[in-house]
């Protein structure tokens, strides 16, 4: 198990506990995607003075998760790359290349899911 | 009116494919937005079919120039999952072989952006001066660029008396040559004339955006992962990161000059006070099922980040990396707004890119 690792029930939950870390001065690291049942684990990591925080969320089937670009922008290359990878699609993202950020039409589709 | 016109993926600057579309006013950029994809090679799938010990080679292959910190943060990542402590000798040796691959990265970037902006015969001095430490690493590890001197559990390889006093003798030789080199980086007319106020990243900027490495330092933020608790062996070594504060090509320049000063005595000491001892351990089982790590190292370009998950088999449940481009491109895309097509190079070239890393 991660350290100061936080589970997240609702993605208002997660919005809101995101820009209250972001106000107490942590840096987004990256996000993690897993496969989880028949959903998808999103691990968010964040970093303040080299500590780490995750906040674990699980995107049901079909969900749209929301996107942290409003509040992160540097977040928008990852949810892309989950889009590509993991077949998600994210909600409210800052530049969308809708799952053509590393894959051309002909490329294997959502290789990781 | 804007017009945009594409920047790559082909440019004489850029040693790998990416393309940033630059939306123009007159010669004055306003806008860019990347694109990707020229040398995706899913890896993070790729390994489904290796083992944790095969996994390493493919992590350390992501990248030739900082791939000794690559499967370095992958071991202690594995080592994490599978509570193994390596030799103390081992943790010097890595740190020894990183320093080494970062001056050689710092270098070899320092001769790419002197070709950028035009100063070839800078460019070759500094990959001149290279060429002394890829010699060592192929004199200690066999290889010049992927050295596989890293294993889960420690090194695959040791260094001998004759191979210190070589490496030593080798820096003590470099130490003048860089500062020569520094000479010119730092106090030339011409270089300043054309790397200082030029695409600017504020200290609030670089930490919002998630920038990384000497981007982040340079902008005055003071954030290198050989600080941390975790690499506890870095203050044992007297290590001080290196912090510019005006956000410019210049400070980021300077950010990676002075730290060539920081890896030279970095290695000085490590050697001094590197211990007698085994350099691994042997490593048996699998990481459990549902084990998880997050495993963080200063590669050249910046933070570099691994997460690892076992699922109880050889084999890994999930890898994930986030390389220090990968983070330093939104940063790139806040430099842009504002400067003239002619500059676009040098700044880009400033957060000394890396795509293979990026897409792995």
């Amino acid at each position: 198990m991660l350290e100061n690792n936080v589970e997240i029930k609702s993605s208002s939950e997660l919005l809101k506990i995101v820009q209250e870390l972001k106000n107490d001065g942590y840096r987004y690291a990256t996000m993690i995607c897993l496969k989880a049942n028949d959903g998808h684990e999103l691990i968010y990591v964040l970093d303040k003075n080299y500590v780490l925080k995750t906040l674990r969320y699980f995107v049901k089937p079909s969900e749209k998760p929301k996107s942290m670009s409003g509040i992160y922008l540097c977040a928008l290359l990852i949810e892309n790359e989950y889009q590509d990878l993991f077949g998600l699609t994210f909600e409210g993202l800052a530049i969308d290349f809708k799952g053509h950020l590393y894959l051309t039409p002909n490329s294997p589709k959502t290789p990781l899911a | 009116m804007t017009t945009v016109i594409p920047f790559g993926p082909q440019h004489p600057v850029l040693p790998e494919p990416v393309q940033l579309k630059l939306e123009l006013d007159n010669d004055v950029v306003v806008g860019a937005l990347p694109s990707l994809g020229y040398v995706h090679r899913g890896l993070e799938k790729f390994i489904d079919t290796k083992d944790y010990n095969q996994t390493l080679y493919i992590c350390e292959r992501i990248c030739g120039i900082c791939s000794a910190i690559h499967s370095i943060t992958y071991a202690r990542g594995v080592e994490q999952l599978m509570n193994v402590e390596i030799p103390e000798r081992a943790e010097y040796l890595r740190v020894i072989w990183s320093e080494l691959a970062r001056v050689q990265s710092h270098l070899l970037w320092l001769g790419l952006f002197a070709d950028g902006f035009g100063f070839e015969s800078l460019f070759m001095e500094c990959w001149k001066y290279r060429e002394a430490v890829m010699d060592i690493m192929e004199m200690t590890t066999g290889n010049r660029v992927i050295t596989s001197m890293c294993k889960v559990g420690g090194t695959t390889k040791d260094l001998s008396k004759e191979h210190i006093d070589i490496i030593l003798k080798a820096i003590d030789n470099l130490e003048p040559q860089v500062e020569n080199l520094e000479k010119v980086f730092v106090n030339n007319y011409t270089v300043k004339k054309r790397l200082v106020g030029l695409g600017v990243l504020s200290k609030q900027l670089a930490y919002d955006v998630g920038a990384v490495g000497p981007t982040l330092r340079g902008s005055g933020v003071h954030s290198d992962i050989r600080e941390s608790p975790s690499w506890s062996i870095y203050k044992d070594l007297n290590f001080k990161a290196v912090i510019e504060n005006d956000g410019d090509c210049y400070a980021r320049t300077k950010v990676r000059i002075y730290e060539l000063y920081e890896c030279f005595k970095l290695i000085r000491n490590a050697i001094s006070k590197l211990p007698a001892g085994e350099i691994s351990i042997p490593v048996k089982g699998s990481p459990a099922a549902g084990a998880e790590a997050i495993s963080r190292a200063e590669q050249p370009r910046g933070e570099v980040v691994y997460y690892v998950k076992g699922n109880g088999t050889k084999n890994l449940e999930r890898l994930k990396i986030r390389t220090p481009t990968f983070a330093n491109i939104p940063a790139l895309l806040q430099m842009l707004p504002g400067i003239k097509l002619a500059d676009v190079p040098v700044v880009v070239l400033t957060v000394d890119p890396c795509i293979s890393c990026t897409e792995r």
